[in-house]
């Protein structure tokens, strides 16, 4: 609080210098400079270089207030690995059961045997390179969560043991995003099956067609949604057409 | 031997989930290759003399994945891969034996000295630490000099002073006495424009103190570690070169993203001349898809793709004979068995890594003439798929004739269950209080009558259960060899009336067991090549074997000795197109009407053998059924021959005989799993 005065109070004093130079907008164009004494000169100089240095060292604590955030965040994500056991500990009590409705994060991990670093990485690493393996091994997991053993119920939550997964399986899901991301990155060139082995068809002394490699999947989202967009959309637009074409044709 | 087909099961093409290679680690002594592939079974392959000799599998598991592979301490295996722990396998068990933690996160490389006593991993998080090989297993020894980085490959000087460690936008040289890096680390500049990081996927220290470096951008460059130069760059592709081996100080493979494999020589730039100059000489294109791993023997290139092929090329300058050894040679599939047939119930078990599936052949009521493909008027259905607990992969398993019982094992537990089959519907009951058995069960099989279950086991073993209704299992006997053996049995065959049974184990030998008074009755004399198939013949009780080398043996139970046919086909020695095949023989079955008839498959082919025609000789046609076909009868009866071959499905899985005339085979082509394979590197061609 005192040092928050004495700054304030510093800065006040080096404005009031600042304000002592002459602004050079204020002089036309037609005059010589105004000379300024060189006492006054150091002193306006001091004090900007006090502003720039109070204005960086600000910044570095204002950093270092982060960081330090950070830190205590990190630490007690860490802490709150250990906290399922507590609340399988003392599931009777009610503090108890508003710290587990409380933190929907905590109840979103327990779902999941994922670490918690972990679903903070899979935010900050939101990939959508396509890997369908990533997911079929998040879905396998959320599957176990949802049948594990040992869960309790008891009022409107369930409380579940997370295993004891340290951060391997953070750094080895790392550790594949980046072989993935070097190997079939956006750079590597890389073409789906059928284009591929449609070459040595296209190629050969007897022309085939390409070879088309069939996923029933495909297509299934458009067509679902073209049965509810397509058939109106068309009416309208024919409709329209013949609307118009009446109007123009009366004849007709 | 005509064919009229009615088409079997369309869903059977879905069987295998393909593994792709993703690592090679060639032994010193040369003689076995280890190829893992992503949290899947690995492959011991005993290569000696590039016969494809049936490889032994090591189960794998989903949550292990494996980056890289080596031998130490002479013939101890040692894998490492992105759970961050060193697993040490044991080779007679086949199993994953001891695990240590590395320490430093995921681990991307793990490569031996030269003498095999310490082993260097490189970690994510940018350290090169050290262990030491002892007899139990392996010890950390230090933490040599991290820097910021994941270290992405490593290589030995061939004295053992030094490691380089390859790393994103540069590598190091660390001194391993003093643990610390040579002050220049030398940083890769990426070429011209290109925004991306420098990925050195792949590097080598050569004992002329050159470092080979293979980078994402498709470069092979070699530096000079002293002044840490480069001193020549070769651009082999525009895609990634993923792989390098080093053979000889002189000769190099590299192996890229497009499938192309290349081959680096130092050679003399005037003939005679000292100068020497590393010269890319020789381009393959043996892969659709990327060649992750490549092996340098002093004769051949081996290289593993992400197609789940193996090659292995002889070069051509340094093979001495130019026979057949000197061929290419490409493995793909499994030679183990993965189909099961439950004759009666005409039942097929397929075996995929994670679950089983059990079908119900279609059947058709018409006949017709040879090639004709008839209706069915009943259709193939899937009748139930069984998913395996837990994430270890399925090993073996075997469905009853009778279709009644159902069994599998992974590398932890053993499952048996009952199949029950009413009307339209199926299900399965487990038996409970399976006998505890060490695990895990390397071959399952059922007796003909479906009253016992034998079980392959570790030390030689086989373990004889007895099925009791409405759904129990009593363990009867442990049958072992009487002089003991360390390597796990492999193969087994039970013969048709129940009294005898044969087993093989990891030392190639074939013991015999009465299992009437379960006794040990003989051994088959040894010979100097693995099994790949045994069957003990229903009606005379003799025991056909199929070695790797393709050689046939027809050995007699009762007399304990090889029969008259064998002794002859000794002699007379097999046709040269019949030992120059590819893909050793995976089954063996007899036909119930002909006693004289053998039925045999490996990949490409199914054979009936005919015992009581005479054997060809090597100026004769081995596969001479189309043109046997052509010819008339009497001329037809001069050129029989006692090997009636057909080509038609390729490449195969599985043959058994049904009943009544009725043959079912089970057919995996290729295309169909190109598809599920990550995707290739585009190739642009000419005209398209």
């Amino acid at each position: 609080m005192a040092r928050r005065q004495k700054a304030k109070a510093a800065a006040a004093g080096k404005r009031k210098a600042l304000a002592a130079l002459p602004s050079p907008a204020s002089s036309s164009e037609d005059e010589a400079p105004e000379e300024v004494s060189f006492g006054v000169a150091r002193e306006a100089a001091e004090a900007e270089r006090k502003l720039v240095g109070e204005a960086a060292r600000r910044h570095r604590e204002l950093l270092k207030e982060k960081r330090r955030r950070h830190q205590e965040l990190f630490a007690e994500q860490k802490k709150r690995r250990l906290l399922p056991e507590a609340v399988l500990q003392e599931l009777q009590e009610l503090q108890e059961l508003q710290d587990v409705s409380a933190r929907p994060a905590e109840q979103a991990a327990a779902d999941d045997p994922v670490t918690l670093g972990e679903e903070l990485e899979a935010e900050a690493v939101e990939l959508e390179q396509g890997q369908a393996q990533r997911q079929g091994q998040a879905e396998v997991q959320e599957k176990k969560g949802k049948r594990s053993k040992g869960a309790r119920t008891k009022g409107n939550y369930v409380a579940v043991c997370l295993k004891d997964h340290s951060a391997t399986g953070l750094h080895q899901q790392l550790a594949r995003d980046f072989l993935n991301a070097q190997l079939y990155g956006p750079h590597t060139n890389r073409v789906p099956a059928n284009e591929f082995f449609s070459l040595a068809n296209k190629r050969g002394p007897v022309k085939k067609a390409a070879i088309h490699f069939v996923d029933k999947s495909w297509g299934e989202y458009r067509k679902s949604q073209s049965r509810y967009c397509f058939l109106p959309l068309w009416l309208k637009v024919h409709l329209n057409k013949s609307r118009v074409s009446m109007l123009e044709h009366p004849g007709l | 031997m005509g064919w009229s087909r009615a088409r079997v099961i369309p869903g059977a093409t879905a069987i295998r989930r393909v593994r792709p290679v993703l690592g090679l680690c060639r032994a010193s002594p040369g003689l076995y290759r280890a190829l893992p592939g992503p949290a899947r079974p690995y492959r011991v392959v005993p290569v000696p003399r590039c016969d494809p000799v049936p490889a032994q599998v090591i189960p794998g598991h989903e949550a292990r994945s494996v980056e890289s592979l080596c031998w130490a301490a002479g013939d101890r295996l040692f894998g490492a891969g992105l759970g961050g722990d060193i697993t040490e396998y044991d080779l007679s068990g086949l199993s994953a034996a001891r695990g240590v933690d590395g320490g430093g996160g995921p681990i991307w490389s793990m490569v031996a000295n030269s003498t095999g006593t310490q082993l260097a991993i490189g970690c994510e998080d940018g350290s090169v630490k050290i262990f030491q090989v002892v007899p139990g297993g392996i010890q950390f020894e230090r933490n040599l000099d991290r820097r910021k980085g994941r270290v992405l490959c490593l290589s030995w000087h061939p004295s053992d002073t030094h490691i380089v460690a390859g790393s994103i936008d540069f590598f190091r040289v660390i001194d391993v006495t003093s643990g610390t890096s040579c002050p220049r680390s030398s940083p890769i500049p990426s070429p011209g424009t290109a925004k991306r990081e420098c990925v050195v996927w792949a590097i080598a220290l050569l004992s002329s103190g050159t470092v080979v470096s293979a980078d994402s951008f498709g470069r092979v460059q070699f530096w000079d570690w002293e002044q840490g130069t480069l001193a020549e760059s070769h651009t082999v592709s525009t895609s990634a070169v993923l792989s390098l081996a080093v053979a000889q100080e002189d000769s190099i493979i590299v192996g890229t993203s497009t499938g192309a494999t290349y081959h680096l020589q130092l050679l003399p730039v005037r003939l005679g001349g000292l100068e020497k100059r590393w010269v890319r000489t020789k381009p393959f294109q043996f892969h659709s898809h990327d060649v992750r791993a490549v092996a340098h023997s002093p004769t051949a290139l081996i290289s593993g793709g992400l197609d789940a092929q193996l090659v292995i090329r002889p070069l051509m300058e340094k093979v001495q004979k130019k026979s057949y050894d000197a061929v290419l040679r490409k493995f793909t599939f499994p030679h183990r068995r993965l189909v099961s047939c439950a004759r009666k119930a005409r039942l097929l078990l397929f075996q995929f890594s994670q679950y089983l599936e059990l079908w119900r052949l279609g059947s058709t009521e018409e006949t017709g003439k040879d090639g004709e493909v008839l209706p069915l008027c009943r259709m193939p259905e899937h009748l139930v798929q069984l998913k395996s607990k837990g994430p270890e992969h399925i090993y073996s398993s075997c469905v009853s004739p009778c279709g009644t019982w159902l069994g599998y094992s992974t590398a932890s537990r053993f499952q048996l269950y009952r199949v029950h089959c009413d009307g339209d519907g199926v299900s399965l009951r487990k038996v409970p209080k399976v006998p505890k058995l060490l695990p895990p069960a390397y071959q399952l099989q059922f007796s003909a009558d479906s009253e016992s279950l034998f079980v392959a086991s570790a030390r030689g073993s086989v373990h004889v259960f007895q099925l009791l209704e409405p759904g129990g299992c009593k363990h009867l006997h442990t049958l072992r060899p009487p002089s003991g053996c360390s390597e796990a049995v492999y193969l087994l065959a039970p013969s048709a009336d129940g009294h005898w049974l044969a087993a093989v184990s990891g030392d190639w030998a074939i013991h015999i067991y009465n299992l009437k008074c379960f006794k040990h009755h003989c051994v088959v004399p040894t010979y100097d090549c693995a099994v790949s198939a045994i069957a003990i013949h229903p009606s005379t009780n003799n025991l056909v074997i199929a070695y790797s080398d393709q050689q046939l043996f027809e050995f007699s139970i009762p007399e304990k000795q090889y029969t008259s046919w064998s002794r002859t086909v000794q002699s007379r020695g097999l046709h040269r197109a019949w030992l120059e095949r590819d893909s050793p023989i995976t089954h063996i079955t007899f036909n119930p009407k002909n006693p004289s008839h053998i039925l045999l498959h490996d990949t490409y082919l199914l054979c009936v053998l005919d015992k009581s025609l005479p054997l060809p000789d090597d100026s004769a046609l081995l596969m001479n059924q189309s043109t046997l076909k052509q010819l008339p009868e009497t001329a037809r009866k001069r050129q029989l021959h006692a090997f009636k071959i057909c080509k038609k499905f390729q490449p195969l899985l599985f043959m058994d005989l049904l009943d009544k005339n009725c043959l079912v085979v089970v057919e995996r082509p290729i295309m169909d799993f190109k598809t599920q394979l990550p995707l290739p590197v585009q190739q642009k061609k000419f005209g398209t």
